[in-house]
């Protein structure tokens, strides 16, 4: 498994345990989207949490709202976000 | 491990160090951080009574910078936060065709800015513990909305809604969120009234006796204790029957 794919198992796994999800890790697709119509179902609260969960796992600061929307629209975009902020695993 | 690690803001008046003892006599090893800004003399004293248990720390509320340095410090100290006692508060009487902007302002800044902030400043920590009590102090006069306290009743009235909004939001993240509203209590505010003011108070009052520190301070440990987990968003008055 590639460090990417790692690190994309490794988010699903973080939105399972911090949101307390009624699906495993692995049913979550990588571009399968997080909030909206035909997503994942998660909320604003959820927004939240994984805004702190990132925080605190890996040192990547959502600071506004408008980075939120871009980064959170599924696991590729937030697992693309922490490549770019130098994280390949925890 | 501290039982429970708390922080009260405005801790050198006579509320907030009303609510510190309140924890103090909680439970032995409960860590209570006093928040003070310009005077620190009696939080300085609590703390040196309960040298083990009591710690201040510099906290201007208005100010975001402020409140991150002080929440870090905790964290690095403790790596948790239970309960937030956003108790600092100031008022400026004056009636609102007479009212400078600044003084306006700065009764919100401290008032409102300071709950905001305070709020924001503990979140991460909270929902990452699964766990948090935030307490905030708002006064009869939000619901009340006397004359001459434009600034201090629409602050106020702020903290009351931000309390019930912000409850709602992190409801199932194990945090509560709760305010308390005193009415007339023996703080330095009342001091500073004159006899005949006093005196109207009182005459407002079904209990004809004004509150004592200690009266709200054990409202605010109920609301922040493990039984209350289930109360959150709610306004208590603490007035001796004022309504």
């Amino acid at each position: 498994m590639s460090n990417t794919a790692e690190l994309r198992a490794e988010v699903k796994r973080m939105l399972v345990d911090n949101l307390m999800l009624q699906v495993t890790a692995e049913e979550i697709k990588d571009d399968q989207l997080l909030f909206g119509p035909g997503s994942l179902g998660l909320d604003s609260v959820d927004a939240l949490q994984i805004v702190v969960a990132l925080d605190k796992n890996y040192g990547l600061k959502i600071p506004d709202p408008e980075t939120a929307r871009t980064v959170l629209q599924s696991v590729n975009t937030i697992t693309a976000a922490l490549e770019q902020h130098g994280v390949t695993q925890r | 491990m501290p039982h429970r690690v708390i922080l009260i803001t405005g801790a050198n008046g006579s509320l907030g160090l009303a609510i510190a003892r309140a924890f103090l006599d909680e439970a032995s090893d409960n860590l209570v951080w006093l928040g003070v800004h310009r005077h620190r003399e009696q939080a300085g004293a609590l703390a040196t009574v309960h040298p083990e248990r009591c710690r201040l720390v510099s906290l201007d509320v208005r100010d975001p910078a402020s409140w991150t340095a002080a929440v870090a410090g905790i964290q690095a100290a403790h790596t948790r936060l239970d309960v937030l006692a956003n108790n600092a508060g100031v008022h400026a009487d004056e009636l609102l065709a007479m009212m400078k902007p600044d003084t306006w302002r700065e009764v919100l800044a401290v008032n409102l800015d300071g709950t905001f902030h305070g709020c924001q400043a503990v979140l991460p920590t909270m929902i990452s513990q699964r766990h948090g009590r935030i307490v905030n102090v708002a006064s009869l006069s939000a619901l009340l909305s006397p004359p001459g306290q434009t600034n201090y009743a629409a602050a106020k009235a702020g903290v009351v809604a931000l309390t019930q909004s912000l409850a709602k939001e992190v409801a199932r993240l194990g945090i509560t969120v709760n305010v308390v509203c005193p009415g007339y209590v023996e703080t330095e505010g009342l001091a500073a009234m004159d006899a005949a003011a006093r005196q109207r108070a009182m005459a407002t009052i079904p209990m004809r006796r004004f509150g004592q520190p200690a009266e709200v301070a054990a409202a605010v440990r109920f609301l922040a204790c493990a039984e209350a987990g289930y109360i959150t968003g709610s306004v208590l008055k603490i007035d001796g029957g004022i309504f």
